[in-house]
């Protein structure tokens, strides 16, 4: 146990001794502030600006309405709902128009060629240019309107059928995806993040171990069940600082700047994860790190060359992408209890992210939980002490990298 | 203290590597453990420090099977390796806290060591900047530092210029004055010679021979003669097959027994002319090859 601290302390050093690791966190930290500081320096700038005529930025509409009669009507319909231009009417000529447009004196034209039809002027025109369909249904309105006063209804009354407001309210009885899809996301991203990038620290750390022969010594000095352990729940704490430190500085930087951010329906949700799922999360996330830092941990002593580590650890980086699409799939599709991922919520490898976002993004019977959760630890367990019997197998062979089939016969034997 | 191995039987999947491996090395006397390239050093050295446990076999202390947790290994593989991004002082530190040691017994042990080893002025260097003797003279420490009941050193000499080599004999001195067991391992006979009592020599897994090494050279069959003459050609012609010469130019001539030693020498002192004439005494590099070798064991 003593060794297992000293262990644990030599490698918590290295990770915040190393300049990569440290780096990292630095830069999040300073991305995330940008990002959560950018509606207030935004608001700042525009203050600023606050005296430039903005109107002369807006660019400017013409509407040649077919039949004059109707043109206030048209145009006051065109004027809602086109709110970022200046919408004018005019009785200038098609070719006029195209000259105004090529030269710059504005910025597009609708021309009724009939009660229901337009063509659309318009200099290039943008990949995102939705004004011809807008133009239609505003078109498409005034047509409507027109005709009910032309059958009697007073234009008031006219005006009022076609503005009718139909109020609405939805009654989740589970779980609103809507507002959970962003943080499960965000979960779940880090989790993938954090489980290849620490994964992956672990295997070459063993195997630089191995390779600078410090094992020869480490190997005689601790035990290998010290040594894994130390390593892997090393890094484990790690990762968790740096979440953490990242997620912790996101918190803090919204909450200075949370009246800039106004009422932003993702960055609210994010920002408002029920407790209780910070815990699954917790629990998730460190059980999850384990099992597959531990796997990661007993590939990389069994390689002989630090170049092997990346062949090495494909097949367990491929069982976890392989979670990981069924997983983000599910969850785009709406559809996160489905069959697969039932199962895959009861796989060790793949329950961490499966079980969490049913959990998050849907209603899960506790006694699913209950045994998901001990079947990961369970296994984690297992993996630990297998690997640990690996990694004493793994650390001393050296040469070509002993095949699965040679692990398991060596490890099997001792 | 008396560190025993009996018996020991170890297999990797279906290769046997220690076949019935039994020494005994004594406190405060060095043991010199010989062999050929995979002949099972390493391997028993493991097992001794229980890196894995043998098949069958015992490993005692005194009499006792060992206990782990009350005696104190040192070890200096060879091959040696440390973390060559790290710094020194926090390697050493840790590498002696593993053993077991208070951080700050470690430090003034690890101090120690560095100034008697001339490392002082390296303690908070990266040990990649190190040339590699002296970064072997950290390895040392690593052995050491923790005031070991048992040191083992696997080619301790081997990549030292003479200055370190002589200060290296110097403290495996003071550790064998001490009354530690210290188990030398290595190829270069000259300092098994210097240092060990006993040896044990590992052939294919096997003890080829162990023991006292002044006995092993005693019991020798006393039957070559060692001749130096000005008169070589005259002596191999009246010899015959049983005149050989040395590389040194010396003749060696084979008796058909031990008995015949004093008739030789006086056929050879009355008819030719003499320089020197002894009995033959092995080298340990002849006792290595001859039990070592691949050569069938002469009679």
């Amino acid at each position: 146990m003593k060794q297992f601290g000293t262990i644990l302390k030599f490698e918590l050093k290295y990770f915040f001794k190393n300049k990569v690791f440290v780096g990292i966190t630095i830069f999040l930290v300073i991305l995330i502030a940008a990002v959560m500081f950018f509606p207030r320096i935004m608001t700042l700038v525009e203050s600023d600006e606050g005296e430039i005529d903005v109107s002369s930025h807006r660019p400017v509409m013409l509407l040649k309405v077919f039949d004059p009669a109707s043109g206030d009507t048209v145009k006051e319909i065109f004027a809602s709902s086109f709110p970022d231009y200046d919408v004018y009417t005019t009785d200038q000529e098609v070719s006029e128009i195209e000259n105004g447009i090529s030269a710059g004196a504005f910025d597009c034209a609708f021309v009724m060629t009939g009660d229901k039809s337009f063509t659309y002027y318009v200099g290039n025109l943008s990949l995102y240019d939705m004004n011809a369909e807008t133009a239609t249904a505003a078109l498409a309105r005034a047509y409507q309107m027109n005709a009910m006063i032309s059958g009697g209804v007073s234009p008031q009354d006219a005006a009022d059928i076609m503005n009718v407001y139909i109020e609405s309210e939805t009654v989740s009885l589970g779980k609103s995806q809507l507002q959970n899809f962003f943080y499960t996301y965000i979960m779940i991203f880090a989790l993938y993040m954090v489980i290849l990038l620490y994964g992956q620290m672990v295997a070459t750390n063993v195997a630089t171990e191995k390779s600078s022969r410090a094992m020869e010594l480490l190997i005689t000095s601790a035990k290998p069940t010290s040594m894994m352990f130390g390593k892997v729940i090393a890094s484990c704490l790690a990762g968790l600082i740096q979440l953490l430190a990242v997620f912790g500085s996101a918190l803090l930087f919204y909450n200075l700047n949370k009246s800039y951010w106004g009422d932003n329906i993702i960055i609210e949700s994010i920002f408002n994860i029920p407790p209780e799922l910070l815990v699954y999360m917790l629990i998730f996330f460190m059980l999850g790190f384990l099992i597959y830092a531990f796997m990661f941990g007993a590939v990389g002593s069994t390689a002989s060359k630090l170049e092997d580590i990346n062949t090495s650890v494909m097949p367990i980086t491929m069982i976890f992408i392989i979670g990981f699409i069924v997983v983000m799939t599910s969850m785009s599709s709406g559809e996160v209890d489905n069959m697969v991922m039932r199962v895959c919520s009861f796989i060790p490898f793949t329950s961490p992210m499966a079980m969490f976002t049913r959990i998050a993004m849907s209603v899960v019977p506790g006694y699913e939980i209950a045994i998901s959760i001990a079947i990961l630890i369970a296994s984690t367990i297992g993996i630990g002490v297998l690997s640990a019997k690996i990694y004493r197998t793994g650390v001393l062979m050296y040469g070509t990298t002993p095949t699965i089939g040679n692990i398991i016969k060596a490890v099997w034997k001792s | 203290m008396d560190l025993e191995l009996v018996n020991i039987e170890k297999s990797f999947g279906e290769k046997k590597v220690l076949t019935g491996v039994s020494f005994k090395a004594k406190g405060g006397k060095a043991f010199g453990l010989l062999g050929r390239n995979g002949a099972g050093k390493t391997t028993s050295i493991r097992i001794l420090m229980n890196v894995f446990p043998a098949n069958s076999g015992e490993v005692l202390i005194d009499g006792r099977p060992i206990d782990y947790s009350k005696t104190g290994i040192g070890y200096l593989p060879e091959e040696r390796g440390l973390y060559p991004k790290k710094i020194i002082i926090d390697q050493l530190i840790y590498f002696a806290e593993l053993k077991g040691m208070t951080r700050k017994a470690a430090i003034s042990a690890i101090d120690y060591w560095l100034s008697r080893l001339g490392m002082t002025e390296y303690r908070e260097k990266r040990l990649d900047t190190l040339s590699k003797g002296n970064q072997q003279k950290i390895q040392l420490i690593t052995a050491l530092a923790h005031d070991p009941d048992i040191v083992i050193l696997d080619e301790p000499f081997s990549g030292l210029d003479p200055v370190n080599a002589m200060l290296l004999k110097d403290v495996v001195k003071e550790q064998i004055s001490a009354g530690k067991i210290v188990l030398f391992s290595s190829h270069q006979m000259s300092y098994i010679e210097e240092f060990c009592d006993s040896i044990a020599i590992l052939k294919n897994g096997v003890v080829a021979i162990k023991g006292d090494l002044h006995e092993i050279k005693r019991d020798y069959p006393r039957d070559r003669l060692v001749v130096r003459t000005q008169m070589p050609d005259a002596v191999r012609r009246d010899f015959g097959s049983a005149c050989s010469e040395t590389e040194s130019g010396s003749l060696i001539i084979k008796l058909t027994s031990p008995d015949e030693k004093k008739a030789v020498m006086t056929r050879l002192t009355e008819n030719y002319d003499i320089d020197e004439i002894k009995v033959f005494e092995p080298s340990l590099n002849d006792i290595f090859v001859e039990y070592a070798g691949d050569a069938p064991k002469e009679a």
